[in-house]
Parts: C-alpha cells; sequence; structure tokens
C-alpha cells in the first residue's frame, strides 16, 4: 500500500533576468523580465509503508524543493502528490500531524529552553496524549541516551547531542513519515554509527516509512533497501541499493600528479583513465580485479609520477556515470 | 584630437551614467530612512508651534529662534552617539585587544579615528534630511564664517568628549553581558540630555544644573547653542574651555577604568 | 480555540522562564524603554512650565493622550514583537519552514514564539501616566467612560498590531520588512500629542490612513468631554476592518511563499 504517491510532479520557478549594465537595470525596474528554472522536471515513484529510501543527487538536482513540496512547504507547478491519501500542500496541517522533519541544518528546537522543555513544547504542538508522551520520552531518553541532555538548551550542546535531541524531537509525535534532510552533515563517524542506529531501531521498528535525503553514502549503505537518484530535476535510477553498490561499491580512484603530460596509458584489467586536468591522471579501477598497487606500478613504469592519492568515487561521479549510462551497459 | 575627445566624452558619460545607477542601487533603508526623519522633525515643528501658539518668546527665544535650534539639533544628534558600547560588547572584542597588547599604535587614538570617519560619514549622509529641513520646515542656517567656526571647534571638542565618555563606559561591557540593553538605555537618556528635545535655557535651573553635569550636552546641545546664536559668540572661548576641562576628566575615568578593564581580561580571560 | 489558548499559554510560561534566567536583561529591557519614554515626557514636561497649555490641551490632558496611546503601543510591542523579525529571523534562515511543517497555525506560531519584555516598560509608563493624569483632571467614571478607556487601549493596540501585520507581510516579497513597517509604525509618533496641533492633512492620516488616533486621540477626548462626536466609538471597527486586511493579506503572502520558494 503506497503511502507517498507522486505523479508527474514539476516544480518551476521563475527566476527574475536582470540585464548587465545601466539599460538593463532600467529595464529590470519597468518591464521586469524572468526565466524559467525547472528545479523538478515531472518526476514520480511511489513509496510503500515501512520502506526507506535513500533520496539522493548533487547538490541544486532538485532535493530540497521535492521535500518541501512533499512537506506541503511547497505548492508544485504541476502533477500531483498524495501523502496518506491527502494533498500535503492543501492539507497541511492534517498532513503535518503525520509528519516528522529533520533539517540537518536548522534545528526545531528552542535555542534558550532545556530540552525537555521544547520537547514539552512540542508534543502539546502535535496533541501527543500526555501517557504516550511519558512513554516516548522514556524510550528516548534511553535509546538517545539523553539523561544528560535532558536539562541543557540547545545552545549548549555540541553537534552530535543536538542531531540525537533533534531526532527526539521530530519522532516524539509518532509520525508515521519521517523526512530526514541531512541528518548525519558533520558528525564524527562514531555518533553517525549511533544516529543510524538509532533510526533503524526506532523506525524500522514501528514501520515508519523513512525518506533519508543525504550526501553520505554511508548512511545509504546502512539505512536504505532502496535509492532514488534525481539529477538535474529527473530521477534517473530508482531501485534496490544492492544494484548500486555492485556496480559502483567496488570502486577505487587513485590520482597521479605526473611531471608530463602522457595520451595512451596501457592500464591492466579492471582499470578505466578518467577525464583529468593536465599533469594529472585518473584511474579509476575494479577492486575486484586489480589492485592499488598493481594500477600504480603500471603506471609509474610508464610516466614520472610527483604523488598520489587514493578514494572512493564520490556521489558526483556516480551520478554522472548512471547520466552517462552506466547502469544500461553489461555489468563487468 | 577628436578621438581623445571622444574618449573623454565616453568617460563623462559612464561617470554620469553611474548616478543613475547609484540612485537605484540604495537601498530601501536610505530612502524610508529620510521619510522616517521627515515625521520627526514635522513633529518637532507642529509641536513647537503649537506651544508657540499664544506666547511671543519662552525663556528669551523666539518660535523661529528654537525652531532652527531644534531642528539643527535633530540634524547633528550623531554627533551625541558612537558605537564604542557595541564594539566592546561584541565579538570583535577579542581581537580588539590583542590588538591592543600587540600594537605599538596607540589604541584609543586609532578607535579615534575611526570614530570621527564614522561621524563624518553619518553626517554626510544627513544632508538630504538637511535640504527637506530647509525646504519644508523653513530652516535657515547662519551665515557669519565666525559662528561657524565656533560651532565646528565645539562639535569637534564635544564629540571628544563623548568618545572618552563612551569609552569609559564601554569598559562597562567587560564585567557584563547586557551589552545591548546598556546601550538602548544611554541613548534614551542621551536623547534628552543632549538637549535634543527641549534648548537648555528653557529649563528650570536645577534641571539645567543636572544636565550640564552630565556630559551629553557638550556634544549637542552646547555646539548648537552657539550656531544659532543663543550662546553668544563672545562667550565662545569660555564654553571651549568648559569643553577641554570635560575632555581631560573624562579622559582621564575613561584611561583608568580601561587599565583596570584591560587587566581583569588579561589576568582573568575574557 | 481553547486549544490555541492552551498552547499560548504554554509558549508564553516557556517564554517567561528564559527570561527570568536573565532577569538583568529582563530588567535592563523595560528600564530601557522607561527611560526612552521618560526623556520625551520630561521635555513635555519642562515645556508646559512654561506654557499653561498646547493648542488648548494643558499638561494633564497631554500626559492622558501620551499615556493611552504608549498602553496601545504596549500590548503591541509585548504580544506582537515578533512581527518585526519575521524575515530577518525567520523567513532569512529559513525558519519559517518549521512553521509550516507544524500543525498549528503559521502566524499563531510566529506570535505565540516571542513575548517581548521590553514591552512591559511601556506598560508601566503607559498605565502610570492614565493614572496620574486622570486623577490630576478629577475624571468622572461613569460607565460608558470606563468603557471607553478599556475600548481605546485594546482598539488602540490592535490597531497597532494590524499595521505592523499588514506591513511585515512585505517579508514574503522583499525578506528585510522593517523599513517598511518603521515606515507605518514611525507615524504613531505624531499620536503622542494632541492631533489637533497639525494640519489637516495630518489629522487625516491619522484618521483614516494610519489610524493611530485611534489610540490616543479620540479616547482623550471622549474622556474629556470634548465634543467630538461618535467618531470617538470607531475604534473597535476601525481594528477589527484592519486586522481583517492584515490577515488577508497574510494568506496571500503565504500563498507567495509556497508558491516561490525561499
Amino acid at each position: 500500500m503506497s503511502v507517498i504517491e507522486v505523479k508527474d510532479l514539476t516544480k518551476v520557478f521563475r527566476i527574475p533576468k536582470k540585464d548587465p549594465g545601466l539599460g538593463g537595470a532600467i529595464k529590470g525596474l519597468f518591464r521586469p523580465q524572468f526565466e524559467n528554472k525547472t528545479a523538478v522536471d515531472g518526476i514520480s515513484f511511489n513509496l510503500d509503508a515501512g520502506e526507506i529510501v535513500g533520496y539522493i543527487g548533487v547538490n541544486g538536482a532538485g532535493k530540497s524543493t521535492t521535500i518541501k513540496m512533499l512537506t506541503g512547504v511547497l505548492m508544485p507547478t504541476s502533477g500531483n502528490i498524495s501523502v496518506l491519501g491527502r494533498d500535503p500542500h492543501r492539507q497541511r496541517v492534517d498532513n503535518a500531524r503525520d509528519i516528522g522533519v529533520v533539517f540537518g541544518q536548522r534545528s526545531q528546537l528552542w535555542w534558550d529552553l532545556a530540552l525537555i522543555e521544547s520537547l514539552n513544547l512540542i508534543a502539546r504542538i502535535y496533541d501527543v496524549h500526555p501517557v504516550k508522551y511519558r512513554l516516548m520520552l522514556n524510550q528516548f531518553t534511553e535509546t538517545l541516551e539523553l539523561d544528560e541532555l535532558l536539562k541543557i538548551p540547545v545552545r549548549n550542546m555540541s553537534l552530535g547531542q543536538k542531531m540525537r535531541s533533534e531526532l527526539a524531537a521530530a519522532l516524539i509525535h509518532e509520525p508515521k513519515i519521517v523526512y530526514l534532510d541531512e541528518p548525519t552533515i558533520g558528525l564524527d563517524l562514531l555518533v553517525k554509527e549511533r544516529i543510524r542506529d538509532f533510526i533503524k531501531k526506532e523506525c524500522i521498528s514501528k514501520g515508519m516509512t523513512v525518506m533519508l535525503t543525504t550526501h553520505d553514502l554511508g548512511d545509504i549503505e546502512e539505512l536504505c533497501q532502496r535509492v532514488i537518484i534525481i539529477d538535474d530535476g529527473r530521477i534517473i535510477y530508482d531501485g534496490p541499493i544492492d544494484t548500486i553498490k555492485k556496480r559502483f561499491g567496488k570502486y577505487r580512484e587513485i590520482t597521479f600528479d605526473t611531471v608530463e603530460n602522457v595520451n595512451g596509458l596501457v592500464l591492466p584489467e579492471g582499470a578505466e583513465r578518467l577525464e583529468a586536468p593536465d599533469y594529472k591522471v585518473q584511474i579509476r579501477f575494479d577492486r575486484t580485479l586489480s589492485t592499488a598497487s598493481k594500477i600504480a606500478s603500471t603506471v609509474m613504469n610508464q610516466v614520472e609520477v610527483s604523488d598520489f592519492s587514493l578514494s572512493e568515487p564520490d556521489l558526483g561521479d556516480i551520478v554522472k556515470q548512471i547520466y552517462n549510462g552506466a547502469l544500461d551497459r553489461e555489468p563487468r | 584630437m577628436i578621438r581623445n575627445a571622444k574618449r573623454d566624452l565616453s568617460v563623462y558619460a559612464a561617470f554620469f551614467a553611474m548616478i543613475p545607477k547609484l540612485f537605484m542601487a540604495y537601498q530601501l533603508w536610505f530612502w524610508i530612512g529620510l521619510v522616517l526623519s521627515v515625521i520627526s522633525m514635522a513633529i518637532l515643528v507642529f509641536f513647537w508651534r503649537a506651544v508657540y501658539a499664544d506666547t511671543a518668546s519662552i525663556s528669551g527665544l523666539a518660535l523661529d529662534k528654537t525652531l532652527q535650534y531644534i531642528l539643527l539639533a535633530f540634524i547633528f544628534s550623531p554627533l551625541a552617539g558612537n558605537d564604542l558600547v557595541w564594539e566592546f560588547g561584541s565579538n570583535l572584542r577579542e581581537g580588539m585587544m590583542i590588538h591592543h597588547l600587540l600594537r605599538p599604535i596607540n589604541f584609543q587614538g586609532m578607535n579615534y579615528a575611526q570614530n570621527l570617519g564614522r561621524l563624518v560619514t553619518e553626517l554626510m549622509l544627513q544632508i538630504p534630511v538637511v535640504i527637506v529641513a530647509v525646504v519644508l520646515f523653513g530652516l535657515r542656517f547662519p551665515t557669519d564664517i565666525a559662528t561657524w567656526l565656533g560651532f565646528i571647534v565645539s562639535a569637534l571638542l564635544g564629540l571628544t568628549v563623548m568618545f572618552f565618555f563612551y569609552w569609559f563606559l564601554a569598559c562597562l561591557t567587560f564585567y557584563t553581558t547586557e551589552v545591548w540593553g546598556l546601550g538602548v538605555l544611554i541613548q534614551g537618556m542621551s536623547f534628552f540630555l543632549s538637549g535634543t528635545l527641549v534648548p537648555i535655557i528653557m529649563m528650570p535651573a536645577w534641571l539645567q544644573t543636572i544636565v550640564l553635569s552630565v556630559p551629553f550636552a557638550q556634544a549637542v546641545g552646547v555646539p548648537v547653542s552657539l550656531l544659532t546664536g543663543i550662546i553668544p559668540l563672545s562667550e565662545a572661548p569660555r564654553v571651549w574651555l568648559t569643553q577641554i576641562l570635560w575632555i581631560i576628566g573624562m579622559w582621564i575615568l575613561s584611561t583608568l577604568f580601561f587599565k583596570v578593564a584591560v587587566r581583569k581580561i588579561t589576568v582573568q580571560g575574557g | 480555540m481553547t486549544r490555541y489558548l492552551n498552547l499560548y499559554w504554554l509558549f508564553l510560561i516557556q517564554r517567561l522562564k528564559v527570561l527570568m534566567e536573565y532577569r538583568a536583561s529582563f530588567i535592563l529591557g523595560a528600564a530601557s524603554t522607561i527611560v526612552w519614554q521618560g526623556s520625551s515626557i520630561a521635555a513635555v514636561w519642562v515645556v508646559m512650565q512654561k506654557v499653561p497649555d498646547l493648542n488648548g490641551w494643558n499638561y494633564d490632558e497631554v500626559l492622558l493622550i501620551y499615556g493611552l496611546i504608549t498602553l496601545s503601543k504596549s500590548i503591541n510591542h509585548m504580544f506582537a514583537d515578533n512581527l518585526w523579525t519575521l524575515g530577518r529571523m525567520y523567513i532569512r534562515s529559513g525558519g519559517f519552514e518549521r512553521f509550516l511543517v507544524r500543525p498549528i497555525d503559521p502566524l499563531f506560531h510566529l506570535l505565540a514564539d516571542r513575548f517581548c519584555q521590553d514591552g512591559v516598560g511601556n506598560f508601566l509608563v503607559g498605565a502610570a501616566l492614565v493614572v496620574k493624569s486622570t486623577i490630576a483632571l478629577g475624571i468622572d467614571w461613569t460607565p460608558p467612560k470606563l468603557a471607553m478607556l478599556v475600548v481605546g487601549v485594546l482598539s488602540g493596540g490592535f490597531i497597532f498590531i494590524a499595521l505592523n501585520l499588514i506591513t511585515c507581510v512585505s517579508a514574503f516579497w522583499i525578506v528585510d520588512s522593517v523599513p517598511v513597517t518603521r515606515l507605518v509604525f514611525d507615524n504613531h509618533l505624531f499620536a503622542q500629542y494632541p492631533l489637533t496641533i497639525y494640519p489637516r492633512a495630518i489629522n487625516i492620516l491619522l484618521t483614516w490612513l494610519i489610524p493611530y488616533g485611534f489610540a490616543s486621540f479620540y479616547p482623550a477626548s471622549y474622556l474629556l468631554d470634548r465634543q467630538i462626536g461618535n467618531i470617538a466609538w470607531f475604534g473597535p471597527f476601525v481594528a477589527a476592518i484592519l486586522l481583517f486586511i492584515g490577515y488577508r493579506l497574510w494568506q496571500t503572502g503565504l500563498k507567495y511563499y509556497s508558491g516561490t520558494g525561499s
């Protein structure tokens, strides 16, 4: 049963166009011109109850615009959204009751209030029954280790403490759908793990539907069964995470700083050369087919290398590849 | 030669074209600020006209003299204020302190120069207000050079008094976080005590004594009184001397307090 | 409705708790508004030592007008101060979106989120002035006059709030709405004194366009038995109309905001 149904959703922004120079400024005053920017271009997807979906894309791809429309904050230009059978924009208040939102950078807690006071206030805003509230509070205090935090105002909390508090605040009214926007941004690995554990335990056990937007592939790998990739307003992938992992998870990249430019390098199997600026050689290789040291020695036998570094492919690269049809090709 | 002329012309044209651009680049605040000043001046003018409705002279001042005083005091009111309390109380303080302790330049001197620059800019921004005052409310300026010189000297002395006074106050911010409220409180008092709202001469003797025993009047009320002739030019030297005494007094107080406050920071930490 | 009242109470309690923590700031804030008002009143006092009346209004009558508008202003200052901050603190930072994601009215949330303690200073000054002047003037408190006092102050307060609401809506379009609000708000300074000292144009402005006159001049005229006519009772209707306009504009602004994004 789909709890979120999105069909042909489109959002076009009218951005005022400013011509340079004096003439442009005057023109802008009297006959303002606009250009259309399509942030979301006819996307469609359905989420079933209890799914945990990763919604990823590079900055500016349309992620936050989509989330804003799903939460009822932004009005679509065209298309349909149905969240638990409601139009989130037209039935904003009713929809709000059933959703919880974490905006990674912006806290919903009151800056000067002790955490417990913030939670009390939020519970009242969402009309959480006092008995239920007590239950949830005890539960979260345990699972999120909030004991020491309850009496502290947000302004005195570290980033990790803030995020734990944020999650408690977002889920205290047991929403059916949870939108998590960059929940682990800026956190160190240990805290990230705790947050991920919590999300897994809380949301999965309660059958909450979770939509997670993030740049952190670790989040995706640990939490999501399904991934939707949006690029330039369009969905370029919507499917199980295993495919992504299989196709890209095995790759590593080495970047060499070379003394001279070289065309036509001979590379071992499983390695391919990517586009790179001058005096740099970038190689992507399949870990199952080759090793870093093999690549490195092969390259260094052919060209003088001054420095090199090893990294995982980033999200932008994966998106680019998918866009270029990497998923359509036979997996190597 | 024609080419040169053409090039000159295009440069002039570019400069000229900048004017409307500047016009439109000016923030909303500037124009609205002007309207707000007009509202304030209008209230002042109508208020005093009503006051003088049945009287020709109050404390020896006729209506037009009082209006001249009030409007000029309004225009020159920036002289009575500065940002020291904000600056000392803000996050900039640590950076400032490091400058003070490490650099050979006189910290107070540097701030004074900055303050002066800021004041000049603020007064320049009052020019549109002046134009409105002249056109709408019939403000007339004295034409006598000597009067202007007397005023300028007094204004410089007066703002120096305020500089040291605020420096003294700003040191309080080392001991408390209540910077904003403190600043607003002082501003509120300064409003009356600077002689901006009411000419000092009109106040009863006991109130005049109080007002003249705090420094605010030295920055606006006194110089503007000179400018309008309420204090005759012959008295100027006496006025300046009083202001210089104020400067000395405030300078001593501010330097002492500052030393103490800095010691607190370097010993205890900000 | 009761739900909203309970919620407001909760917001208020929380805010007061925080303010009590910063007790010095609380007192300083209230004190600074008292000092500001004190300056203006001191000026009036000095002047009225020298002349018996201002356009036919004696010292205490002028104080009554000043006190009434200060009381009205304080209502706005205490309960609707957050309207000023809509653009700078909520729209610019994206914090306003949080209001839209919660199941309560965003305007309510904005207003309830901040009770401003500085307004208490204005309230105290206004009340003191009204008490002092009415005692000195020996006003006979008949039921209509008592009603006028309450009605005048309350509708004045709502006129302040409505005008601020109308102007702060501009934040949805231009983000920094403060200059626009100041443009209208500062006109209340005219109404601190009897409207009769101003030319006709300003009277019309302050009665029919930016009707701060109903917060001070008209109620005072009634209380002082000056033949002002029925206009004295227009205040609540004026307030209601302005509030209606304000709320419709707010809804329009919200629609625009959710159409164009932040």
